[in-house]
């Protein structure tokens, strides 16, 4: 799941600034999830934007709030019509991908965002997030007992672990655990240790052509001859 | 001002609100199993807010005599109450008990007019006559009650004792009745229904009751000194003495055995001998009144039956052989005994109370069933003949007085009804009723909270007169029972399911743990486990949660609107808002007196239990203008559910998170225990509302300085 976090109220305020009539936009997903930009996140931050209005002088904002299913999807957008002619912006409190596809969607009004996009990552207990997958493209979590060195380590070694390791934890940080002695743990369990022996080749480091596409249909080859 | 939400637009939420708006409660065991199906939670919940005016108003909508039930309802509702599953049911007789002292039962003046024609005659005075009566009288007909004997109330007159129920309740009763304008003819037997069809009356509800003593069937029963049970009670319960001798032997193990045991007691018997076929745990008295019976001093005999009374002029004793099973194998009443084992009892008076039967006037010309009891239609109450209806003890045999009381209601309606030429709608308002046990994790997850039993006369005290043998609770011992209500049924629900992202959070914070995913990967949050603390309501990003009784939703959100109406029209400066535990406020001096009366600048806005209270509420407190704002909760010690405190802190923690973001300063919102005494309540409270003035006046000048 995509993790985000609420930007701060300040930078919120400065932001929306220029505009008199906003809609806050929650996400009914991820951002949902993660307490960032929900239903619930959207009437919060309605009702301190108005506090801070009440403080500050100059400030004449008026709000909507409204909360899609998904904001990174045209069909969920498009129930927006209506309510995007009668502000001047939009707030999204959807991730990186969300406010995009606002933008492209509403191209005359300006979108922004109102959370930090922040890592893809699972819920160890109610309130905290622990990044996992840095979407590398080249999974390699087959070899390391389902443990990822590359989102994982600090350093993101493919062969640990470093010195750095003390008691298996990081170095860079004593509340985190060493990557590598977890895989090297797991692999124990799973009676696979062999697998620590073998060397691992750097992962390819070049560049990532962004923006990166995928394509899940196929072509379609009535014929079905190969090449 | 903050406007209603979405009045500039409907959000996602407001298409909902619609549907909101239904209650989604299910009726809790305790309702369900009253015969007259009162909304028990309702009342209990509010005297748990200290609100016993309103309780009163509740209790009264639904049952024509509080006061009576109030002394003598045999509570079938306690018996189920998912309480006791925990620990020890609520003592929710009791309360009533309270609801009706204290909130103000005898200044009730009901009326009623006449506004049908058809008049109603009413065959007999005992609680399902009475009943009838006054609700036939609300639906507007005129009403006449028969009754044979010089008073009014029946069984509730004759049959039960003073110290159980004492007269004045019942005159009061009977007086409100008499206002509401039922005829009443006292000291009238009827003899002829047709003769009542003939002067006038289009309907006639007949609940005689069952008067006659079951007899022994034994030799020596018609010997001077032998009684039986309901003509002893009749006669002291009518102001007359019966001379009754030293010691006593009371044959039967129900409560009109136990009664006369207990009144012998009153007229100075000696020693006092209750014999019974039962054994103990078969007994079909109450257990409650059992065990006043022994404390009083009362001797139980179990498992005897008797075989002779024994005496030449008068009895002299009886004796009884060993009763092995009362039931056969088939659960029958078949009762087997031994010889062999014999027993004997030595008494001047012997008195028999093993049950009662019916006795209807041949002339009735009513068709008789099983136990000399009238038949009828169990829906309609219906007899053979047309106009006729009958219910009350002359149908069920012995019954309790809540459900003569159900029945009287029942009657009064199908009478409309038939007077009306209506076809009868029976059960056409019926809602849903909570199934289903606590499962044990969940039992271990409630609070065991000791049940409060309302105060009784001493043994000692008891026996010298015909008092009432309970006392009402005080406020705080009331309030502290009620607050025990798990209040079934009306828990949270996921009503927006398709609004539900799934996040689990509900189900990771749940004190109760009793939201599951179920195997297709849905959220459920099962009504019959839920304690209806409301955390998860708050907690839940997508908002997809709510408390199933529409009240529960909007409360915060209307007191605190009317809090900002009176605040703006005093415009006093600086304005504080205090969200306030309902529950707690009884008890806390200066939190209720500021309620009451309303310290200025200072304004309460209550609310049931501060899990409630959402960040939003805190921020809108603000944005209406108060300059601080303090949550007042009972701390998690005194509070009935779990993990109340901790989340309140936890909201008003993120709220000053966003206020200091702002520029408000953390001190301008406080957390105080509704419990701390009432000095350190009042005291913080003062340093707070000083502390206010000061950054008010400071942020004032301030603003002067840069304009």
């Amino acid at each position: 799941m995509i993790v985000a976090e609420q930007k701060p109220l300040d930078e919120i305020r400065r932001t929306i600034a220029p505009y008199e009539k906003i809609l806050i936009l929650g996400c009914g997903t991820c951002m949902t999830v993660c307490n960032a930009g929900g239903e619930k996140e959207v009437s919060v931050l309605h009702s301190a934007l108005k506090v801070a209005q009440t403080r500050g002088r100059n400030e004449a904002h008026s709000f909507l709030e409204y909360t899609v299913k998904r904001q990174c999807e045209f069909e969920f957008l498009d129930m927006l019509v209506d309510k995007v002619k009668e502000v001047d912006a939009i707030l999204s409190l959807g991730c990186g991908v969300g406010v995009q596809v606002l933008a492209e969607r509403f191209s005359d009004t300006p979108t922004l965002p109102g959370v930090n996009t922040s890592f893809m990552g699972a819920s160890k207990e109610w309130g905290v997030w622990d990044e996992r997958c840095a979407a590398c493209g080249e999974c390699r979590l087959a070899e390391t007992a389902g443990i990822c060195p590359i989102t994982r380590c600090a350093k993101g070694i493919l062969n640990g672990p470093c010195a750095g390791s003390k008691n298996g934890k990081c170095e860079v940080n004593k509340d985190t655990d060493c990557a590598w002695i977890l895989i090297y743990e797991r692999l124990e369990r799973l009676g696979q240790l062999e697998k620590m022996r073998r060397y691992y080749p750097p992962r390819n480091f070049c560049p990532i052509p962004r923006p990166r596409r995928l394509v899940s249909k196929v072509d379609i080859n009535l014929g079905g001859n190969d090449g | 001002m903050y406007p209603a939400q979405g009045d500039v637009f409907k959000s996602r939420s407001n298409d909902a609100v619609k549907k909101t708006s239904f209650n989604h409660t299910l009726m809790p065991p305790c309702q369900a199993a009253c015969p007259l199906h009162m909304e028990i939670r309702e009342y209990v919940d509010l005297i748990a807010q200290g609100r016993v005016m309103e309780a009163l108003q509740v209790i009264r909508n639904s049952n024509p005599f509080p006061s009576i039930c109030a002394y003598i309802c045999s509570h079938p509702c306690e018996e189920v109450c998912q309480r006791g599953q925990v620990d020890k049911p609520i003592a929710i007789r009791a309360l009533k008990r309270f609801a009706v002292e204290f909130g103000g039962d005898r200044m009730i003046q009901p009326k009623a007019e006449t506004t049908h024609e058809e008049k109603v005659a009413i065959v007999g005075s005992g609680p399902a006559g009475l009943s009838a009566a006054c609700y036939l009288r609300k639906l507007g007909y005129p009403v006449t009650i028969f009754e044979a004997y010089s008073e009014l109330g029946g069984m509730l007159r004759v049959g039960i004792p003073q110290y159980r129920l004492p007269r004045e309740v019942l005159d009061t009763e009977v007086r409100r009745l008499i206002q509401m304008g039922v005829e009443i003819r006292t000291n009238t037997r009827v003899v002829s229904l047709d003769l009542l069809f003939d002067m006038g009356y289009k309907a006639v509800f007949i609940t005689v009751g069952a008067n006659q003593s079951r007899r022994l069937g034994i030799e020596g029963e018609d010997k001077p000194g032998v009684v039986d049970a309901i003509t002893f009670l009749r006669e002291v319960n009518l102001g007359l003495r019966p001379s009754i001798g030293e010691r006593v032997a009371v044959v039967g193990g129900g409560n009109v055995a136990i009664d006369a045991a207990r009144t012998a007691l009153r007229l100075n018997a000696k020693e006092i001998n209750l014999v019974c076929l039962e054994s103990r745990q078969e007994m079909p008295a109450f257990e409650s009144d059992i065990q006043a019976a022994v404390d009083e001093g009362i001797i139980l005999n179990c498992s005897w039956g008797p075989r002779v009374i024994v005496g030449d002029d008068r009895v002299t004793g009886i004796e009884f052989i060993r009763c092995t099973s009362v039931f056969d194998a088939e659960g029958r009443f078949n009762p087997s005994f031994d010889e062999s084992v014999k027993i004997s009892f030595t008494a001047e008076t012997v008195i028999i109370g093993i049950g009662q039967i019916p006795q209807i006037p041949e002339d009735f010309h009513l068709r008789i069933g099983k136990g000399s009891t009238i038949r009828v239609d169990p829906i309609t109450l219906t007899t053979n003949r047309e106009g006729v209806f009958a219910g009350g003890d002359a149908v069920t045999g012995p019954a309790t007085v809540v459900q003569a009381l159900a029945t009287g209601r029942q009657a009064a309606f199908r009478i409309d009804e038939y007077l009306q030429h209506r076809y009868p709608l029976v059960g056409r308002d019926e809602r849903e009723t909570l199934t289903g046990n606590l499962l044990p994790k969940t039992i271990e997850m409630i609070r065991k909270l000791n049940r409060f039993e309302p105060p009784v006369l001493s043994p000692q005290e008891r026996a010298e007169e015909f008092e009432p043998v309970e006392l009402v609770y005080d406020w705080e011992n009331a309030i502290n029972e009620a607050r025990r209500c798990l209040r079934c049924g009306m828990g949270a629900e996921i009503l927006f399911q398709d609004k539900c992202a799934t996040c689990l959070t509900c189900l990771r914070i749940c004190p109760y743990h009793v939201p599951y995913l179920d195997d297709s990967g849905t959220v459920r949050i099962p009504v019959e486990q839920c304690q209806a603390c409301g955390i998860c309501v708050a907690e839940c990003p997508a908002k997809a949660i709510v408390l199933r009784k529409p009240q529960d939703r909007r409360h915060i959100d209307e007191e605190l609107n009317h809090v900002l109406k009176s605040a703006t029209q005093s415009n006093f400066k600086p304005l504080i808002i205090g969200f306030c535990c309902q529950y707690g406020l009884y008890g806390t001096g200066t939190l209720a007196s500021l309620w009451r009366e309303a310290k200025a600048g200072i304004w309460i806005v209550p609310v049931l239990c501060v899990a409630k209270i959402e960040t939003e509420h805190i921020l809108r407190a603000f944005e209406m203008g108060a300059e601080g704002v303090f949550i007042a909760g009972c701390g998690q010690e005194q509070c009935a559910r779990e993990d109340t405190a901790f989340w309140a802190l936890q909201r008003m923690e993120k709220a000053r998170k966003i206020l200091r973001q702002i520029g408000f300063e953390s001190q301008r919102l406080q957390a105080f225990n509704l419990h701390a005494n009432d000095e350190d309540l009042a005291r913080a409270l003062d340093e707070f509302s000083e502390q206010i003035g000061e950054l008010y006046l400071a942020s004032a000048i301030g603003q002067e300085v840069k304009t």
